[in-house]
Protein backbone atom coordinates (compact mmCIF):
# COMPACT_ATOMS: atom_id res chain seq x y z
CA UNK A 1 0.00 0.00 0.00
CA UNK A 2 1.49 3.39 -0.85
CA UNK A 3 2.71 5.66 1.56
CA UNK A 4 0.93 9.18 2.41
CA UNK A 5 3.89 10.97 1.20
CA UNK A 6 4.58 9.00 -1.93
CA UNK A 7 0.69 9.54 -2.95
CA UNK A 8 1.84 13.15 -2.45
CA UNK A 9 4.98 13.46 -4.11
CA UNK A 10 2.99 11.30 -7.40
CA UNK A 11 0.64 13.86 -7.52
CA UNK A 12 2.98 16.58 -7.35
CA UNK A 13 4.95 15.43 -9.94
CA UNK A 14 1.65 15.05 -12.36
CA UNK A 15 0.91 18.48 -11.17
CA UNK A 16 4.53 19.86 -11.83
CA UNK A 17 4.03 18.65 -15.92
CA UNK A 18 3.97 20.72 -18.22
CA UNK A 19 0.49 20.93 -19.13
CA UNK A 20 -1.60 20.14 -16.64
CA UNK A 21 -4.13 22.07 -15.32
CA UNK A 22 -5.63 20.25 -11.94
CA UNK A 23 -5.96 16.73 -10.46
CA UNK A 24 -8.55 15.50 -8.03
CA UNK A 25 -8.54 12.31 -6.23
CA UNK A 26 -11.77 11.10 -5.63
CA UNK A 27 -12.79 8.10 -2.80
CA UNK A 28 -15.80 5.80 -3.33
CA UNK A 29 -18.42 8.12 -2.15
CA UNK A 30 -17.99 10.59 -4.97
CA UNK A 31 -16.07 12.75 -2.75
CA UNK A 32 -12.56 14.52 -3.97
CA UNK A 33 -9.86 13.78 -0.90
CA UNK A 34 -7.31 16.01 -2.71
CA UNK A 35 -7.19 18.22 -5.30
CA UNK A 36 -5.16 21.21 -6.77
CA UNK A 37 -8.61 22.83 -8.27
CA UNK A 38 -11.02 24.78 -5.86
CA UNK A 39 -13.24 22.89 -4.07
CA UNK A 40 -16.39 23.68 -5.98
CA UNK A 41 -14.56 22.69 -9.49
CA UNK A 42 -13.32 19.22 -7.69
CA UNK A 43 -16.80 18.99 -6.27
CA UNK A 44 -18.11 19.19 -9.73
CA UNK A 45 -15.54 17.31 -11.40
CA UNK A 46 -15.63 14.69 -8.88
CA UNK A 47 -19.69 14.18 -9.35
CA UNK A 48 -19.55 13.96 -13.28
CA UNK A 49 -16.89 12.35 -13.78
CA UNK A 50 -17.51 9.20 -11.54
CA UNK A 51 -20.87 9.23 -13.18
CA UNK A 52 -19.52 9.15 -16.62
CA UNK A 53 -16.89 6.26 -15.44
CA UNK A 54 -19.51 4.26 -14.05
CA UNK A 55 -21.29 4.06 -17.42
CA UNK A 56 -17.94 3.41 -19.46
CA UNK A 57 -17.06 0.87 -17.20
CA UNK A 58 -20.65 -0.72 -17.08
CA UNK A 59 -20.34 -0.33 -21.05
CA UNK A 60 -17.42 -2.66 -21.36
CA UNK A 61 -18.28 -5.34 -19.21
CA UNK A 62 -21.74 -5.24 -21.15
CA UNK A 63 -19.80 -5.30 -23.95
CA UNK A 64 -17.76 -8.57 -22.39
CA UNK A 65 -18.24 -9.37 -18.77
CA UNK A 66 -14.51 -10.56 -18.70
CA UNK A 67 -13.38 -7.03 -19.49
CA UNK A 68 -12.67 -3.96 -17.32
CA UNK A 69 -12.37 -0.76 -18.12
CA UNK A 70 -8.64 0.90 -17.18
CA UNK A 71 -8.69 4.44 -18.39
CA UNK A 72 -10.84 6.87 -19.79
CA UNK A 73 -9.67 10.07 -21.97
CA UNK A 74 -12.09 13.34 -22.40
CA UNK A 75 -11.11 14.60 -25.21
CA UNK A 76 -12.72 18.39 -25.45
CA UNK A 77 -12.52 21.67 -27.33
CA UNK A 78 -10.71 23.83 -24.73
CA UNK A 79 -8.39 20.56 -22.49
CA UNK A 80 -8.65 16.86 -22.02
CA UNK A 81 -9.49 14.93 -18.76
CA UNK A 82 -8.30 11.79 -18.13
CA UNK A 83 -10.02 9.67 -15.71
CA UNK A 84 -7.83 6.50 -14.12
CA UNK A 85 -10.06 4.26 -11.99
CA UNK A 86 -8.56 1.96 -9.25
CA UNK A 87 -10.23 0.29 -6.50
CA UNK A 88 -13.30 2.59 -6.37
CA UNK A 89 -11.37 5.35 -6.35
CA UNK A 90 -10.69 7.68 -9.34
CA UNK A 91 -7.90 9.61 -10.28
CA UNK A 92 -9.07 12.36 -12.15
CA UNK A 93 -5.96 14.99 -14.12
CA UNK A 94 -6.76 17.61 -16.20
CA UNK A 95 -4.38 18.50 -18.90
CA UNK A 96 -4.10 20.88 -21.77
CA UNK A 97 -2.83 18.27 -24.55
CA UNK A 98 0.83 19.75 -26.35
CA UNK A 99 0.34 20.55 -29.97
CA UNK B 1 -15.57 20.65 -47.16
CA UNK B 2 -16.63 18.43 -48.95
CA UNK B 3 -19.32 14.97 -49.28
CA UNK B 4 -16.49 11.96 -49.36
CA UNK B 5 -17.83 9.76 -52.13
CA UNK B 6 -18.91 6.51 -51.14
CA UNK B 7 -15.72 5.13 -52.80
CA UNK B 8 -13.72 7.01 -50.93
CA UNK B 9 -15.36 6.23 -47.46
CA UNK B 10 -14.83 2.50 -48.04
CA UNK B 11 -11.12 3.33 -48.52
CA UNK B 12 -10.95 4.88 -45.73
CA UNK B 13 -12.84 2.51 -43.85
CA UNK B 14 -10.19 -0.34 -45.58
CA UNK B 15 -6.93 1.60 -44.88
CA UNK B 16 -8.08 1.66 -41.34
CA UNK B 17 -9.38 -1.76 -40.78
CA UNK B 18 -5.71 -3.17 -41.77
CA UNK B 19 -4.18 -1.05 -39.59
CA UNK B 20 -2.20 -3.70 -37.48
CA UNK B 21 -4.11 -4.64 -33.90
CA UNK B 22 -7.63 -2.71 -35.55
CA UNK B 23 -10.84 -5.04 -34.54
CA UNK B 24 -13.44 -3.14 -35.91
CA UNK B 25 -14.58 0.16 -36.72
CA UNK B 26 -18.72 0.57 -36.77
CA UNK B 27 -19.58 3.95 -37.85
CA UNK B 28 -23.56 5.41 -36.42
CA UNK B 29 -25.47 8.15 -37.50
CA UNK B 30 -26.39 10.43 -34.97
CA UNK B 31 -29.58 8.70 -33.83
CA UNK B 32 -26.58 6.01 -32.98
CA UNK B 33 -27.72 3.59 -35.63
CA UNK B 34 -25.58 2.07 -36.98
CA UNK B 35 -25.06 2.26 -40.82
CA UNK B 36 -21.55 0.48 -41.44
CA UNK B 37 -19.61 -1.83 -39.39
CA UNK B 38 -16.84 -4.07 -39.97
CA UNK B 39 -18.01 -6.25 -37.40
CA UNK B 40 -20.82 -9.09 -37.06
CA UNK B 41 -24.61 -7.93 -37.03
CA UNK B 42 -25.21 -8.72 -33.09
CA UNK B 43 -22.01 -6.82 -32.04
CA UNK B 44 -22.82 -4.16 -34.54
CA UNK B 45 -26.09 -3.91 -33.14
CA UNK B 46 -24.72 -3.96 -29.08
CA UNK B 47 -22.33 -1.55 -29.18
CA UNK B 48 -23.48 0.94 -31.24
CA UNK B 49 -26.46 1.55 -29.08
CA UNK B 50 -24.24 1.09 -25.44
CA UNK B 51 -21.46 3.36 -27.21
CA UNK B 52 -23.89 6.06 -28.41
CA UNK B 53 -25.57 6.33 -25.28
CA UNK B 54 -21.94 6.90 -23.82
CA UNK B 55 -20.73 9.12 -26.08
CA UNK B 56 -24.10 11.57 -25.11
CA UNK B 57 -23.41 10.81 -21.46
CA UNK B 58 -19.20 12.19 -22.45
CA UNK B 59 -20.91 14.77 -24.20
CA UNK B 60 -23.62 16.01 -21.33
CA UNK B 61 -20.70 15.82 -19.13
CA UNK B 62 -18.13 17.85 -21.04
CA UNK B 63 -20.66 20.67 -21.28
CA UNK B 64 -22.12 20.97 -18.02
CA UNK B 65 -18.24 21.31 -16.63
CA UNK B 66 -18.25 24.35 -19.13
CA UNK B 67 -21.02 25.06 -21.63
CA UNK B 68 -18.63 27.02 -24.51
CA UNK B 69 -16.66 23.17 -24.50
CA UNK B 70 -17.26 20.70 -26.50
CA UNK B 71 -16.16 16.88 -26.83
CA UNK B 72 -14.04 16.05 -29.59
CA UNK B 73 -12.68 12.57 -28.68
CA UNK B 74 -13.06 9.88 -26.16
CA UNK B 75 -11.16 7.04 -25.62
CA UNK B 76 -12.26 3.81 -23.55
CA UNK B 77 -9.24 2.10 -22.47
CA UNK B 78 -10.01 -1.44 -20.93
CA UNK B 79 -7.71 -4.65 -20.28
CA UNK B 80 -8.43 -6.28 -23.53
CA UNK B 81 -8.63 -3.35 -25.74
CA UNK B 82 -9.52 0.06 -26.52
CA UNK B 83 -12.12 1.95 -27.97
CA UNK B 84 -12.12 5.60 -29.72
CA UNK B 85 -14.62 7.52 -30.34
CA UNK B 86 -14.68 10.25 -32.98
CA UNK B 87 -18.07 12.12 -32.79
CA UNK B 88 -20.11 13.62 -35.18
CA UNK B 89 -21.12 17.22 -35.32
CA UNK B 90 -24.68 17.96 -35.92
CA UNK B 91 -23.79 21.24 -37.55
CA UNK B 92 -21.14 20.14 -40.36
CA UNK B 93 -21.09 17.61 -43.19
CA UNK B 94 -19.83 15.00 -40.88
CA UNK B 95 -22.98 14.26 -38.45
CA UNK B 96 -21.55 10.45 -38.41
CA UNK B 97 -19.86 8.80 -35.36
CA UNK B 98 -16.91 6.78 -35.82
CA UNK B 99 -16.42 4.19 -33.40
CA UNK B 100 -12.79 2.66 -33.60
CA UNK B 101 -12.13 -0.71 -32.20
CA UNK B 102 -8.26 -1.84 -31.16
CA UNK B 103 -6.43 -3.91 -29.18
CA UNK B 104 -4.82 -2.52 -26.20
CA UNK B 105 -1.60 -1.80 -27.59
CA UNK B 106 -0.22 0.87 -28.99
CA UNK B 107 -1.07 1.88 -32.34
CA UNK B 108 1.56 4.09 -33.77
CA UNK B 109 -0.04 4.76 -37.34
CA UNK B 110 -3.72 5.95 -36.27
CA UNK B 111 -3.79 9.65 -36.02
Amino acid sequence: MAQLADVEETLKRIEAHKGVIGTVVVNAEGIPIRTSLDNSSAVQYAGLLQDLTMRARSSVRDMDPQNDLTFLRIRSKKHEIMVSPENNFLLIVIQNPCE
Amino acid sequence: MHHSSCAEVEETLKRIQSQKGVQGIIIVNSEGIPIKSTLDNSSTVQYSALLHQLLMKARSTVRDIDPQNDLTFLRVRSKKNEIMIAPGHSASLLTNTLLLFTLAEKLKNIS
